[in-house]
């Protein structure tokens, strides 16, 4: 299979180069870029026979903010907040990210305490993330109540964490070299008073989303990708394990303390939306788990090896990193010229990639299953354009 | 046109081997429309999915404290934000009202969108040190990220819990944190003489001197002072 790189006007014309028979219903509509279920400013050129999608070609750009080019005059310290605006479902571990590629850069050390707080944030963020997406996907579908209920956990959840950040969405917590605060005293306890409350909650879930009869039909054999598809397009993250590749970075490559944490991966066998469903769900009870493993035994020491505003210089060279964010793969490759600023600094988003994922998936299908296999993908389109 | 119905379809590679991966588990798939079953079982089913989110709906009702909904407006006295809740950026002022700040413009130099301009007297006449003028912050371009509360080199900063800063004017959003223009506390202090040192704080009012977009007129907003500033 080839994969096609063209413009709109070409994509476009090519679509619309069937015959002008006067039989055919074949017409374009356009989807976004302000539709309430595109999640965000994504717009969908759709063609449309009848009710089937023959063709879905993404248009980006319109909430491009040229975070790459802006990290170029800015030194890593700063480059790391502006991580905050790309997937905001994951700032902390978008942080992590680019603090794990100058601290490997830069041969920065970092102690046990900051890794395992790191480790621990990543996997409640993780939860946070695929709350909203449970509650968002239910809503998508038509139910509204389901919306609440993600959003009221994740409510509890962002508490816990604003305690020792001080901030809800936008956390710019973690910094090359270390964290921006200690953990909290009562993050540890609140912590654990989250995972006894949360646990019989992710039952509930179950009770009302999982067990119904209509979500079921809505995603079951919808928006089917094939693992080699899947790989082809480079997805990662869920949309690449619900298709039965078992591929995640936490295991495979363990950074952080990941490798001291007993959990296993989700894995899909179909591909469809109901598997991707399940595998987001079952990472929410796999994260408790990580979570609580390793809040007893997170370690003394500094939560900061490296002096604030002295300036990390790293050598001349590329380098590139990479983690397991709630979406999948997040890249960050930099390239250096000696000085304290980035020469070029790269994000390989997930969500870009797995939005590609949206057309072999979808063609041939339903407009309206394109809304539930696109929520199925859980998009942030911030990401996607960054 | 080919839509998929079969479960098993789809996948056409052998699955792919990317190292070992030691533990995964594989999603369970339940399923209520199941190839076996009567018609009789899915209605069950169906049904019983369906009552089932119901009840659970409607067991709230039963156990209202469970519901969470914050009363925003009415619960203004009592709402508490965390200590480290990053609100708004304020100067810390000691209980004779004398800041720390001694206008080294570090966390200017730091802040990575330019949301704080710091002003400097070169040569303050009492200590003949430099001496903060004004410490203005952008609060419409600032983006909470906390580096100038921790890069600040004499804690001068800090981040309060006041989240609630709209207003009907952008303009307002621009304004200086230091209630006087003059030396530190430490530098007052060290003057031994109180006239004197008082005399050093020359007061700084909010809306004060050269900060941007100052100096329109708009309905129910009095003119801000310009000062020496020319920018319309
Ligand atoms: S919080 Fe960040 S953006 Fe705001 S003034 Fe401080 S350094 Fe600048
Ligand atoms: S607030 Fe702190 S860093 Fe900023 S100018 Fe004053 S003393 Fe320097």
């Amino acid at each position: 299979m080839t994969v096609e790189v063209s413009s709109l006007k070409e994509l476009v014309e090519q679509a619309s180069g069937t015959s002008g028979s006067p039989d055919t219903q074949e017409y374009f509509v356009n989807m976004g870029p302000q539709h309430p279920s595109t999640h965000g400013v994504l717009r969908l050129v759709l063609k449309l026979d009848g009710e089937r999608v023959l063709r879905c070609i993404p248009v980006l750009g319109y909430i491009h903010r040229s975070i790459e080019k802006i990290s170029e005059h800015m030194n890593y310290m700063n480059c790391v907040h502006l991580t905050d605006r790309m997937d905001y479902l994951s700032s902390i571990m978008n942080n992590w990210a680019v603090a794990k590629a100058v601290e490997e850069a830069a041969g920065i050390e970092v102690n046990d305490r900051i890794q395992y707080i790191r480790t621990i944030f990543a996997e409640l963020e993780r939860i946070q993330s695929h709350q909203l997406w449970w509650g968002v996907l239910g809503m998508d579908l038509g139910a509204f109540t389901p919306f609440l209920y993600g959003i009221r956990d994740r409510e509890v959840l962002n508490d816990v964490m604003e305690e020792t950040i001080g901030a809800r969405l936008t956390m710019n917590y973690v910094l090359p070299g270390g964290l921006m605060a200690d953990i909290h005293p009562n993050f540890v306890n609140r912590v654990k008073e989250f995972i006894k409350y949360f646990r019989p909650k992710l039952d509930e879930y179950d009770d009302l989303l999982t067990g119904n009869v209509i979500i079921q039909e809505r995603l079951r054999n919808v928006g089917v990708l094939s693992a080699q598809t899947a790989v082809q397009y480079g997805a990662t993250g869920p949309v690449l394990r619900g298709s039965g590749v078992a591929f995640d970075l936490r295991k495979d490559h363990p950074y952080g303390v990941y490798d001291q944490a007993d959990f296993e991966v989700p894995v899909g066998t179909v591909g469809d939306s109901w598997d991707r469903y399940w595998v987001r769900v079952e990472e929410m009870r796999q994260s408790l788990r990580i979570v609580e493993q390793l809040l007893d035994n997170i370690p003394p020491g500094d939560y900061l090896v490296k002096k604030l505003n002295s300036k990390i210089k790293l050598p001349e060279g590329r380098y590139y990193s990479q983690l397991e964010t709630a979406r999948g793969i997040l890249g960050v490759f930099i390239t250096s010229d000696k000085k304290d600023e980035p020469y070029r600094l790269h994000y390989r988003s997930p969500n870009f990639n797995n939005l590609w994922c949206l057309e072999p998936m979808i063609k041939g299908d339903y407009i309206a299953s394109l809304i539930g296999a696109m929520s199925s993908l859980d998009l942030v389109i911030p990401d996607i354009d960054r | 046109m080919t839509t998929t119905t079969s479960d098993q379809a789809n996948i056409e590679s052998p699955p792919m081997d990317f190292g070992d991966l030691k533990s995964q588990c594989v999603a369970p798939r339940p399923s209520i429309m199941g190839r076996r079953r009567s018609l009789s079982g899915i209605l069950w089913l169906s049904a019983k999915g369906i009552l089932r989110g119901l009840l659970t709906t409607l067991s709230y009702f039963r156990r209202p404290s469970t519901v969470v909904t914050q009363q925003y407006p009415e619960n203004r006295d009592t709402l508490q934000m965390f200590e480290r809740y990053r609100g708004r950026l304020s100067l810390i002022h000691n209980e004779d009202g004398e800041h720390g700040c001694t206008g080294c413009q570090i966390c200017e130099r730091l802040c990575p969108n330019g949301s704080i301009i710091v002003t400097k007297d070169k040569k303050n006449e009492a200590t003949g040190k430099p001496a903060l003028d004004q410490f203005i912050w952008r609060q419409d371009t600032c983006t909470f990220c906390n580096i100038c509360v921790l890069v600040c080199p004499f804690d001068t900063l800090e981040m309060t819990g006041d989240f609630e800063s709209s207003v009907y004017d952008r303009r307002l959003l621009v304004f200086n944190l230091n209630e006087y223009a003059g030396p530190t506390a430490d530098q007052l202090e060290k003057l031994g003489d109180e006239e004197l040192a008082k005399a050093q704080m020359k007061p700084m009012k909010k809306y004060q001197g050269p900060v941007p977009m100052c100096g329109g007129e708009l309905d129910g907003i009095p003119k801000l002072d310009t000062g020496k500033s020319d920018d319309a």
